[in-house]
């Protein structure tokens, strides 16, 4: 195993540059580095490690849903091509009004990244240019990919089952009917 | 020179370097290039391995799946005999069917491509309709670390092993509240347990509700059928555990603890009367009398007296319980925990006779005279022999007497080492009981470790607490010193010897392998049987007996339909769970006999 020279000298760089403006920074294995801030900083950031640091690369800008804690989570991942190291920055933004930055003008590929993001989880990214469209059609329901989005509801509102699997059984059902268990009315709604 | 460069020559000839290598371009004739590694193809489903537990099909977000039975497959316990088929116009290949499937038979495979004009045709078995897909699987579940079931089981708190024998306290502490909760949210709810269950207990529908927080429908759903649950959460022999979704590669859900959690949360015979709070039909004037209050009776007068029939309960002993009061030792079972149950069937208006012995005290054509139906619910009284020179010397016990006494108080002289002869639950109860004594205790069995009839975690419970275990010898001769009291048992060593039709493996003497242990205390533990002496001879051609067992219709019934019968004098399992399905299935029979087929049906 490699050891960890390059990644931990990135994390004194960043260190000493943002002190208390970052933190949760550590080496998470081999190339790759994890940090937090916040939605102020991470313009400055993201510009400091690509023009400063040579990470030049975006790889990839991912959400996650923490719908238990009421906060979306972003994801940026930058590589570094000479180093050969991730940095994966992340954000938190609050789930109730979901504003963050726009960045398109740091990387312009961030702008499909971004577009996808305000259709399937509804983060607004203010001075965003794009159509409001990118893979969803006139939806005006919940974005499809929040947590709190029923898609087994949508799913058997919208589309029809195909002809012959009217046969199918309920196991739960058809193990009590063979065993001839009766199922207390009350008790059925916690039956999956 | 811009109109000569050096470069424009030399520069293709770098092409040359290519010749020797593999071209990127396609091969003729057609060569497949495989997909990656774990690549979400279509779907293979290892037909064998699957039990049917429909949790794929469940947890689908676009109703791709469905559970259809398939032919050849018969269904079982521990399989529903339903297959998963699927709709790949609808597949997403997410791919959590696979990750969800606690048997991992399910997975997606390396196979992208299947065309066909027909839109039928995208209805499919994975499996079976493609077999060739085993090879090329790809997406599974194979790491249960990053599974989102989880499969390791909450642990139970215990006393310490040193702590423990000690005294009769209680061994099992049961769980806290976050510990039930965490250890009901690994449940599936597929319900494959409760085909394993004599009672058909609703056992998906309990674990759920204690997962939600609602432990009062919890205790309310186990007692829709079950009088006795917290005997049951205590010493089941929990089969349904057996057969759990989970235990195929994991730990099975504590079905048995969570039970007990559910029921320890009414703290007596009042609280149990204010939660589960049955509805009790008003008196329909028929009487029934039942002979013996073990689990069988009991549940035949609870669920009697919920319909408004008049029970009476007969019990020659001062307590009710039958078994789970004379057989279980306390540290299994507290009296507080029974006495508790035993009240709140009183609260719900069983009637009980105690200390009153049918055939000596009231003859059993009085009671048949008395009332419109008889239960009988006796079990097994009597311990079969061990059979041997001795057997009656002073120190020979049976385990079922043995048990009888030191559950009735007494405290038994069982000297400094004991030797429980038989490989049952009774006998490591005899075991772990004569450790609190204070004596050594050395278990002799006549087949090997894993051939023990007795609960596995009994078994590792009774070595815990110090109990030897001493397998495949036989024993042949009690010897005795001059005052008849027991000195020493002579075994003989066996050898395992494959059965040619088939069956387990018997033990064989092996000859001049005589061996003598010393001890004070032999408890024989390899049987028991009943006794119907109390029954007079002239029902003797209603009653009908096969090999000490009365002979029962499907509701429980004898030939004399007057007559039910049911628990261990009845079921060849003999443990408390089957007792209580023999109890409930008596009571759909009295209620069909005593008021018609209409009645059963409402509940």
């Amino acid at each position: 195993m490699a050891d960890l020279q390059k990644e931990n000298l990135l994390l004194e760089v960043l260190k000493n540059h943002f002190n208390d403006k970052i933190f949760d920074l550590k080496v998470q294995r081999h190339q790759r580095v994890h940090l937090r801030t916040t939605t102020e900083q991470i313009e400055a950031v993201l510009l400091y490690l690509k023009e400063k640091l040579g990470y030049k690369h975006l790889s990839h800008i991912s959400c996650v849903d923490w719908i238990e804690e009421n906060r979306f989570e972003l994801v940026y991942i930058l590589w570094h091509p000479e180093d050969k190291i991730n940095v994966l920055v992340k954000v938190d933004v609050d789930r109730l009004n979901p504003v963050a930055p726009n960045i398109d003008y740091i990387w312009p590929q961030a702008n499909t990244y971004e577009r996808e993001m305000r259709e399937m989880f509804g983060i607004q990214f203010p001075g965003l240019v794009g159509r409001k469209e990118l893979i969803l059609e006139d939806w005006d329901d919940l974005p499809p990919m929040r947590r709190d989005f029923d898609t087994l509801q949508y799913v058997m509102e919208n589309f029809e089952f195909r002809s012959g699997r009217e046969d199918a059984q309920n196991v739960r059902e058809t193990i009590a009917k063979r065993t001839g268990e009766e199922i207390p009315e009350f008790a059925k709604k916690y039956s999956r | 020179m811009s109109w000569f460069n050096i470069k424009g020559i030399t520069n293709p000839l770098t092409a040359l370097g290519q010749v020797a290598k593999k071209p990127h371009t396609i091969r003729f004739p057609y060569e497949e290039k495989p997909a990656a590694e774990r690549y979400r193809g279509l779907h293979y489903n290892d037909i064998d391995y699957c039990i049917g537990c429909g949790n794929c099909a469940e947890i689908c977000m676009n109703k791709a799946i469905d559970m259809v039975p398939v032919e050849g497959i018969e269904p079982k316990k521990g399989d529903s005999g339903l297959r998963p088929r699927i709709d790949n116009g609808r597949c997403c290949w997410c791919g959590l069917c696979v990750d969800v499937c606690p048997t991992g038979s399910l997975s997606l495979t390396r196979e992208y491509i299947f065309v066909s004009p027909n839109p039928e045709d995208f209805l499919w078995m994975p499996g079976i309709s493609n077999p060739d897909g085993k090879d090329k699987r790809s997406w599974r579940s194979n790491d249960l670390n990053f599974s989102i079931n989880t499969y390791e089981r909450e642990k139970m708190p215990m006393l310490d092993p040193k702590e423990r024998v000690k005294s009769f306290a209680e061994v099992v502490l049961g769980y806290e509240e976050d510990q039930a909760r965490r250890e009901a949210q690994r449940c599936l709810s597929c319900g494959l347990c409760t085909e394993a269950c004599p009672e058909h207990m609703h056992i998906p529908e309990y674990i759920n509700a204690i997962a939600w927080g609602a432990d009062d429908d919890s205790l309310r759903i186990i007692y829709d059928n079950n009088p006795l649950p917290e005997t049951c959460g205590k010493v089941c022999t929990r089969r349904c555990e057996e057969v759990c979704a989970l235990a195929k590669r994991g730990e099975p859900v504590a079905i048995r603890w969570l039970k007990r959690y559910a029921t320890e949360r009414a703290l007596n015979a009042d609280e149990i009367k204010e939660i589960v709070n049955p509805p009790i039909a008003p008196k329909n004037g028929k009487t029934v009398g039942v002979i013996g209050a073990g689990p069988a009776g009991l549940t035949v007068g609870y669920y009697l007296a919920l319909r408004g029939f008049d029970v009476e309960i007969y019990e020659r002993n001062s307590r009710a319980g039958g078994m789970t009061m004379y057989g279980i030792p306390k540290y299994r079972l507290p009296l507080e925990s029974l006495d508790k149950q035993i009240e709140y069937m009183k609260k719900v208006g069983v009637k009980f006779h105690f200390n009153t012995e049918v055939g000596k005290d009231i003859s059993f054509d009085e009671i048949y005279q008395k009332y419109d139906a008889v239960f009988i619910g006796v079990g097994l009284q009597d311990a079969w022999k061990l059979g041997i020179e001795g057997e009656d010397a002073d120190g020979v016990w049976s385990a079922i007497h043995f048990l009888r006494r030191v559950n009735e108080g007494e405290r038994i002289d069982v000297g400094n080492r004991v030797v429980v002869v038989g490989g049952g639950n009774t006998a490591i109860d005899a075991s772990r009981v004569s450790r609190r004594l204070g004596a050594e205790v050395i278990m002799l069995y006549r087949r090997r470790k894993q051939d023990m009839p007795a609960d596995w975690e009994e078994i590792e419970d009774a070595e815990a607490e110090g109990v030897q275990i001493w397998t495949q010898g036989i024993p042949v001769k009690v010897i005795t010193d001059e005052q008849g009291k027991v000195k020493a048992l002579r075994y003989v060593k066996a050898e395992m010897v494959p059965d040619p039709r088939g069956g387990r493996p018997r033990p064989v003497p092996i000859e001049g392998s005589e061996t003598d242990i010393e001890c004070t205390t032999v408890i024989a533990a390899i049987g028991q049987s009943a006794d119907y002496s109390f029954l007079p001879e002239k029902y003797h051609d209603k009653v009908k007996m096969n090999r000490g067992r009365i002979i029962v219709n499907e509701w429980g019934q004898t030939d004399d339909p007057k007559i039910f019968a049911g628990g261990d004098a009845v079921n060849r399992v003999a443990d408390a769970i089957s007792a209580i399905a023999d109890g409930y299935r008596a009571v759909k029979g009295i209620v069909r006999l005593l008021l018609g087929e209409e009645a059963l049906k409402q509940k």
